[in-house]
């Protein structure tokens, strides 16, 4: 998660400013009645097919491409067909901002789209915002957490969120007194206030907030600091390196104590780097860590995936997005804004992007679907629908954050991550 | 009190690295920054032998060795050609940077970017009033003192210590009187090489865990406790390495992790701004003039 943070601030803040000021020119009133559409309605993928993060966009295509097959197959929406479009932001503010302005200006009933990433979210975000067209960003920037733009959505956990994950899971397992251990790197230092906040929240304790410096030689005076506080788990990410020699030093000085890290803990660099150094057996026996989960089973999955394996010829290599939480998440996005058309009647999103939390929303009496064919038939039918995504239950917040699920992995010797368990996102949610 | 323990272990292996950084230095006049990767270059020496069902002790020696070998190859096949060229001190810096990059990268493709250990048992704990050492650590400080008294017998008890002094001083001068300043300067070479392979190793048994990087992430350290005792001289290099070693455990155990480097270096700072020369330069240069 943490690579989908934006590095470039001085360029981001130069995009920001004029994003801010295109906005303020750009005024744009709601009409009464919903703009007449004619032809093809277009969804477009907003992210970056060039550059350092060319791999965003194709990942977000894929999710596009097979939801837009789906809804013309089930015979698209209010009888418009569905097109996906690219939009290359470059993963730069700089490109961002006039791509995003000449997507707006030329493109012929565009009605929704994915993106954009932490690249060139906080430039592009308010143009599109003052557009009225609904996005569903894959940024995981913590600035989104509590969003008051009325079209931008976001279906994937945002960086911070694996520390309440964290939280919930050693609150589960009986620990009351955790030490928060992290790098002094951004990326790392991101999932600390989320954790603190939650685990006192959960009526735990962190009872020592080390912020290490990375790659010493020597944590054994943050160790004995840590050790006199008593706890009875260690939270903590922080590059492999630097966890090794702590956590080599804690089993010198005191003994092993559970460990939960986060997402870049579950890589094999880190459980190399530690398993060497306390050993594998006894990384086996304290660690777990958090990571986003996307089931990637049960019958929204199956749908898209048998759908994604048959588009072979606009997706190269489908397979690999199959278990890919953001491919699904940007599938599902499509989804749920054609059903919330169907909702509003009208494929303009000034209407129907207020219906788009009623859609996903768990309500009772609704009926549980698992395709766009599926939430067809029930609304024409006259009912309420909840739609539950390839990605798994989507739980909108006000901020239209779905922070999504966590699973909590293991290491086993055989370098294989067995799922210790699933933190849900309503825990998630509840918890941030 | 625990926290100068740890300060000494820190400081233990500093010193290994930094007297034998620094030694070459005074004697070469080439600031060789790629004194970090070749620690991580004996380093995976030891690793090869340590597999191979070697005993991490006997390891040690293999990476002394491997880094003498080393070291001196590189000045005659690499930096030496530069000298002779007159190349200055500045462009002789870029070129032990270009060095550095080539082995680092060299490193990561023959042993793929990934991380490694020692097969090494720490040993048993030992309390020292409010201070634990493991076996091993209590070695590796062994190990300093018994290579900062070998490169002190060195430098006061030897025909080649008076040598080596001599050549550091002024060359053309020794080489007048007869010092052949070329071979001094291989020996240079080789103490200095076999001090960075035992650094290499005694600060992975510290890290417990290595990869390409582990060494040139250490010469920061290393460079500030050299140029704390004033660069080039061996004694300086140890007390720089004692200081810069116990404020870091002191101002993490004190203050905040996140301020170890921090603390360490503003005393290196205030240091040189009061002394530009370092701490022990002017003593040394005293005694030089008196000897």
């Amino acid at each position: 998660m943490g690579e989908r943070l934006a590095h470039r601030s001085a360029g981001v803040s130069m995009a920001v400013l004029a994003a801010l000021l295109v906005a303020a020119c750009g005024s744009t009133t709601q009409s009464a009645t919903p703009k007449t559409y004619t032809g093809t309605l277009t969804f477009a993928s907003f992210n970056p097919f060039t550059g350092p993060d060319a791999s965003f966009g194709p990942e977000m295509d894929a999710g596009c491409i097979t939801a837009v097959h789906l809804i013309n197959k089930a015979g698209g929406v209010l009888g418009h067909q569905a097109q996906c479009i690219t939009v290359d932001t470059r993963g730069d503010p700089a490109d961002a901002v006039p791509a995003a302005q000449k997507m707006l200006a030329t493109t012929t009933n565009l009605v929704g789209m994915n993106g954009p990433s932490s690249d060139e979210a906080l430039a592009t975000v308010p143009i599109i915002n003052r557009a009225h067209i609904p996005m569903f960003g894959d940024t995981g920037q913590a600035a989104f957490n509590k969003s008051t733009y009325d079209y931008f959505w976001r279906l994937t956990p945002p960086d911070d969120a694996a520390g309440v994950a964290m939280a919930v899971y050693a609150y589960k397992k009986g620990y009351r007194r955790g030490a928060a251990i992290f790098g002094n790197d951004i990326s790392s230092q991101g999932n600390v206030p989320s954790l603190l906040s939650a685990f006192k929240k959960l009526g735990g304790q962190i009872v020592i907030n080390q912020t290490l410096a990375l790659d010493q030689s020597s944590y054994r005076s943050e160790v004995t600091a840590a050790i006199a506080t008593n706890p009875d788990v260690i939270f903590t990410e922080a590059d492999p390196q630097t966890d090794a020699a702590y956590l080599s030093q804690l089993q010198q000085l005191h003994g092993l104590i559970p460990v939960i890290g986060t997402e870049p803990t579950a890589q094999p660099p880190w459980a190399q780097a530690v398993g060497g150094a306390i050993g594998k057996d006894n990384l086996a026996k304290i660690y777990a860590g958090a990571q986003p989960y996307a089931p990637s089973q049960g019958p929204a999955w199956d749908v898209f995936n048998t759908e994604l394996l048959a588009s072979a010829s606009e997706i190269p290599q489908p397979d690999q997005w199959s278990q890919d939480p953001y491919t699904e998440t940007d599938y599902d996005a499509i989804i749920i804004m054609a059903l919330a058309m169907l909702v509003a009647k009208t494929p303009d999103p000034a209407f129907f992007n207020p219906l788009i939390a009623q859609v996903v929303a768990d309500t009772a009496g609704a009926t549980e679907v698992h395709s766009f064919k599926e939430g067809m038939d029930a609304i024409a039918a006259g009912k309420k629908i909840h739609y539950v995504g390839a990605g798994g239950p989507i739980v909108l917040d006000k901020y239209h954050n779905s922070s999504g699920a966590f699973e909590l992995i293991g290491y086993a010797t055989d370098g294989s991550n067995p799922q210790l368990d699933v933190v849900s996102a309503a825990d998630i949610a509840k918890y941030h | 009190m625990p926290a100068i323990g740890f300060g000494l272990i820190t400081a233990s292996i500093l010193a290994i690295a930094a007297v034998g950084f620094t030694l070459q230095f005074s004697v070469t006049n080439i600031l060789n920054l790629a004194y970090g990767d070749i620690m991580t270059a004996c380093a995976f020496a030891a690793y090869i032998a340590n597999h191979a069902g070697v005993n991490i002790w006997i390891c040690l020696f293999i990476a002394a060795l491997f880094g003498a070998v080393f070291s001196m190859l590189l000045n005659r096949l690499v930096y030496f050609q530069f000298v002779r060229r007159g190349t200055r001190l500045f462009a002789m810096i870029i070129v032990t940077i270009a060095v550095s990059l080539i082995i680092q990268n060299v490193l990561l493709a023959v042993f793929r970017p990934t991380f490694f250990s020692y097969h090494a048992s720490p040993g048993p704990s030992y309390h020292l009033g409010s201070m634990v050492f493991t076996a091993s650590q209590l070695a590796i400080m062994g190990i300093a003192v018994v290579a900062m008294l070998a490169v002190h017998l060195i430098s006061t008890r030897t025909r080649l210590g008076r040598a080596m002094r001599a050549t550091a001083t002024n060359p053309g001068l020794a080489r007048s009187c007869g010092v052949a300043t070329d071979r001094v300067i291989d020996v240079a070479w080789l103490i200095s090489g076999a001090l960075c392979g035992i650094a290499g190793v005694v600060l992975v048994l510290n890290t417990a865990t290595f990869s390409e990087v582990t060494g040139s992430n250490f010469l920061v350290p290393i460079i500030a406790a050299a140029v704390l005792g004033g660069i080039g001289q061996p004694y300086g290099a140890m007390l720089g390495a004692l200081t810069i070693g116990l404020a870091g455990e002191v101002a993490a155990s004190v203050i905040s992790p996140a301020y170890k480097d921090v603390v360490a270096f503003a005393i290196l700072i205030v240091v040189l701004l009061l002394r530009p020369q370092g701490i022990l330069s002017e003593v040394a240069t005293a005694k030089e003039v008196a000897a």
